[in-house]
């Protein structure tokens, strides 16, 4: 096409064939893509603003609620640094309980925003431009209460600098080279660069915000975009930054689940002392991410109203996500089992057989949440377009991940090499209110952050929206995207 | 001449690039236009020259030197100014040292990147700025600087292409962003520097204040100190033989009649097959024993109850401990009877 006849208007306005047949092709097109189904920005952005802003009565019902919970995290918190920890069910053996367990998971689920936002950006995989805020806004406060759990897991927390690799003169010089400061120091990287990532691609949006709100808001958008025009120049070192960013940011990803699956592989306890841990934490952790982020875009699409950027094909897409990295969590599962199965230590059969009888019904339940749920779902795209369908399976993951842990950090725990030391674990109520306050806390946060920043990346799905076109190939009009750098 | 600044506002790309075409017929300098957009467009497809732009390579690499620096510091200099050895290893071991390393190394770079890019924007920009809301609701602005003769041609540019709207005023309203925004971060980093040094200065005891340390003040007990408490009440009552600095916890039985009955049906059951129904070490076993003693020699006589006691629980060279088929109390009665044996000999 010499003539670019789509140009001379907005390229939320480009007519419709005169051939009715090929017209009703792109409105079909226009239904179920979200990047061809572009309308005036001025539209969608008060679409989104609109949903920021309402604050409706379900919402601050929603408020109370999550606030109770976090309420019964904090109150319980300090009733635990009065009794100490003794009052929990922790004992010799499994000293390492739920909150361990919490911080596993909720840096797990950290793992699917970044790695959505920045691998899924640097492959440009276009489904991702809607998702992208959600999934980093998963990662930003799943790490943010992960962190939390080392500090409750200390009982005595005001002594936390005790740890800390800076000597004093109290004395007491922590170990430099052990697992933790790894993994803290990674910790802080990963949350420091997502921070980063993450208000890298907000600028354009607050400055959208600011044009387009007032008040409180118009002053807060307005510092925090920084003077933000969208000149050239400030197009292409955003993206140059953004590149930087992802390419660096996914080793970072990397090593972070990688570190937390050493805090257990570099201790002798017989099943953690595996060399596959590494690998096998990611692939965990992506999967329970990418099921974390599905969650999230089911409630975000139902209670901000946000069918018209979260569509089907983007529940398609991460289902079959999904469906991947169940296959790939079995794979590294069957993997770690069968060789400490071929082995036979003692002290590892001892584990195994743990797990078939003490621990069978969370050991079963564990296999059904992550196997035969998602594997025997997946593959149809009926379900991976259904929304109830995805929000049970997802959320049938996040238990079985949840159970994962729970074996491999107080589980296995309950059995090592000295039989009388061998304790089973039932979690008090300290533990259980903590890890439902921490839930209700992490939902708590991500409603309240959903008025104060645009939850959808507005731009990327504009500057989808700008990229692609609906040409004629025969007698079909097939989306085709542009890419014009 | 004075300077003006005018923005035309275009609703699409067709209308924006016939514009900068004719703008720069009218030789109007690249730097002195300026194109706002709500999605990025490259230059290619608006026609104009690449941007220029300072490479962030300069700004990533300092990054990376500063996380470097900070990562050599934990994992060289502080292991060297508290030395503990652990596990064997040097004090700078490379694994874990790679990967402390590895982190600020990649931190380093993501904060450099960004501070790169603030500084190039020159965020946060504290001018009066030309600009419209309408171009976030995606409008595509041309801002143009130009003297006042040249403004109208521009003026007239705009208007040929059906701009949308046009803003036209004095560029005095917009001053050229200076150089205070350096100064906002120069701020900033002072600080955050000071908020960073407080703490390190005490921690590297360079302030150095006696903090209340309760764990230095506890008083300080030995392994094994006395003086040793009773038990308490509530605790468990000791069964079997529990050896106390090898010595037996509990007290010798009287060498009573019943005492002596109960030994020596033990004796005959548990000691005759090696030592003999009478001591004498003829018992059934002794061919395979031939080295266990006879029972009535000055030397076992001259043994205290408690060495006695002490050989049959944990045994003594090929004589296996009795532990467990003898409890304290019938050992005792063994050993008043092993002690009898040698009256009943003479
Ligand atoms: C399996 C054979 C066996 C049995 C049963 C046995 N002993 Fe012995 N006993 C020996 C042997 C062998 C020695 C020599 C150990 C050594 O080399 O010092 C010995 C040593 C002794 C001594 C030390 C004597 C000395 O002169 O040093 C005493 C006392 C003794 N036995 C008492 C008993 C009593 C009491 C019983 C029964 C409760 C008993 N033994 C059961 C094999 C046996």
């Amino acid at each position: 096409m010499l003539e670019s006849s789509a140009d001379r208007t907005p390229y939320w306005q480009e007519p419709l064939p005169e051939d009715d047949e090929l017209a009703q092709q792109v409105a079909h097109a226009r239904d179920e893509h979200l990047l061809v189904d572009a309308r005036p920005p001025a539209e969608t952005n008060s679409l989104m603003f609109r949903a920021m802003t309402r604050t409706g009565p379900l919402f601050w019902l929603m408020v109370l609620g999550l606030g109770g919970l976090t309420f019964a995290l904090f109150a319980t918190w300090v009733i635990q640094m009065f009794y100490g920890l003794g009052i929990t069910g922790l004992n010799r053996s499994v000293m390492w309980g739920p909150y361990i367990v919490n911080l596993v998971f909720f840096i797990g689920i950290g793992h699917a925003g970044t790695f959505i936002s920045a691998a899924l950006r640097l492959m440009r995989m276009d489904f991702r431009r809607p998702i992208a805020r959600l999934a980093e806004t998963v990662t930003l406060f799943g790490l943010a209460l992960a962190a939390l759990f080392p500090l409750i897991h200390l009982g005595r927390v005001w002594k936390v600098y005790y740890m800390f690799p800076i000597p004093t003169q109290r004395e007491l010089w922590p170990n430099f080279r052990s697992p933790l400061l790894w993994d803290a120091t990674a910790i802080t990287a990963y949350l420091i660069g997502s921070t980063l990532f993450m208000y890298t691609a907000l600028i354009p949006d607050l400055a959208t915000a600011r044009d387009h709100l007032t008040g409180w808001r118009k002053r807060l958008y307005g510092a925090l975009s920084l003077g933000f025009r969208g000149t050239e120049s400030e197009w292409s070192r955003l993206e140059t930054l953004s590149n930087i960013l992802s390419y660096i940011i996914i080793p970072v990803m990397f090593s972070v689940h990688t570190i937390v699956s050493w805090d257990f592989a570099m201790a002798i306890q017989p099943g953690w002392h595996s060399t596959i841990f590494g690998p096998f934490f990611i692939v965990g952790a992506l999967f329970s991410g990418v099921a974390a982020v599905i969650i999230v875009m089911i409630i975000v699409r139902k209670a901000m109203r946000m069918g018209y950027f979260l569509r089907e094909e983007h529940f398609n897409a991460m289902g079959i996500f999904l469906l991947i990295l169940s296959l790939t969590w079995v794979y590294f599962y069957f993997n770690e089992y069968i060789v400490t199965w071929y082995g036979n230590l003692p002290a590892e059969r001892a584990i195994l057989q743990m797990l078939t009888t003490d621990a069978s019904p969370l050991f079963y339940l564990m296999l059904f949440c992550n196997i035969i749920v998602p594997l025997g779902t997946l593959w149809s795209r009926r379900v991976r377009t259904s929304l109830p369908a995805m929000l049970v399976i997802a959320v049938f993951v996040q238990i079985g991940m949840y159970l994962e842990r729970v074996l491999i950090v107080s589980g296995f725990l309950s059995r090592n090499e000295l039989p009388f030391n061998w304790i089973n674990y039932t979690p008090n109520w300290p533990e259980i209110l903590i890890t439902i306050g921490t839930f209700g806390f992490m939902a708590l946060l991500y409603i309240l952050w959903t008025r104060v920043v645009p939850i959808i990346p507005l731009w990327e799905v504009h500057e989808g929206q700008s990229r692609q076109r609906l040409p004629r190939i025969g007698r079909a009009i097939v989306p085709t995207r542009t890419e014009p750098h | 001449m004075a300077q003006e600044v005018l923005l035309g506002l275009f609703d699409n790309l067709e209308a924006t690039t016939a514009v900068l075409r004719d703008l720069e017929r009218q030789n109007i300098p690249d730097r002195n236009i300026e194109v706002m957009s709500n999605v990025p467009y490259a230059p290619k497809v608006l026609g104009r020259r690449p941007t220029r732009q300072w490479p962030f390579l300069p700004f990533v690499l300092a990054g990376v030197l500063g996380g470097l620096a900070i990562a050599l510091f934990i994992v060289v200099i502080t292991p060297r100014l508290y030395p503990i050895i652990v596990g064997g290893q040097p004090l700078t071991p490379f694994p874990p040292s790679a990967i402390i390393v590895f982190e600020f190394v990649a931190l380093g770079a993501m904060a450099g990147g960004f501070i790169g890019f603030l500084l190039q924007n020159r965020y946060p920009v504290l001018v009066r700025q030309m600009y419209d809301p309408r171009i976030s609701e995606g409008y595509i602005g041309v801002a143009v600087r130009a003297d006042d003769q040249a403004a109208d041609s521009v003026a007239d540019i705009f208007a040929a292409h059906n701009a949308h709207d046009v803003v036209r005023e004095d560029a005095a309203r917009y001053p050229v962003q200076s150089r205070r925004f350096l100064a906002f971060w120069a701020g900033l980093a002072v600080v955050g520097l000071l908020a960073l040094l407080a703490p390190l200065l005490l921690t590297y005891n360079i302030i150095d204040i006696p903090w209340f340390n309760q764990m230095r003040e506890s008083p300080s007990i030995g392994f094994q100190e006395g003086p040793r408490r009773a038990a308490p009440a509530e605790s468990i009552p000791i069964q079997g033989p529990v050896l106390i600095n090898g010595q037996p916890a509990t007290e010798p039985l009287p060498a009573s009649e019943e005492s002596l009955q109960r030994g020596q049906l033990l004796y005959e059951v548990n000691c005759a097959i090696c030592h003999g129904m009478q001591g004498n070490a003829d018992g059934s076993m002794t061919k395979y024993f031939p080295e266990a003693p006879v029972l009535t020699t000055d030397r076992v006589s001259g043994m205290a109850d408690q060495e006695i006691f002490m050989i049959i629980t944990l045994g003594r060279n090929r004589m296996p401990s009795l532990a467990e088929n003898l409890t304290v109390n019938e050992t005792w009665d063994v050993v008043n009877y092993v002690r009898a044996l040698r009256e009943a000999g003479q």
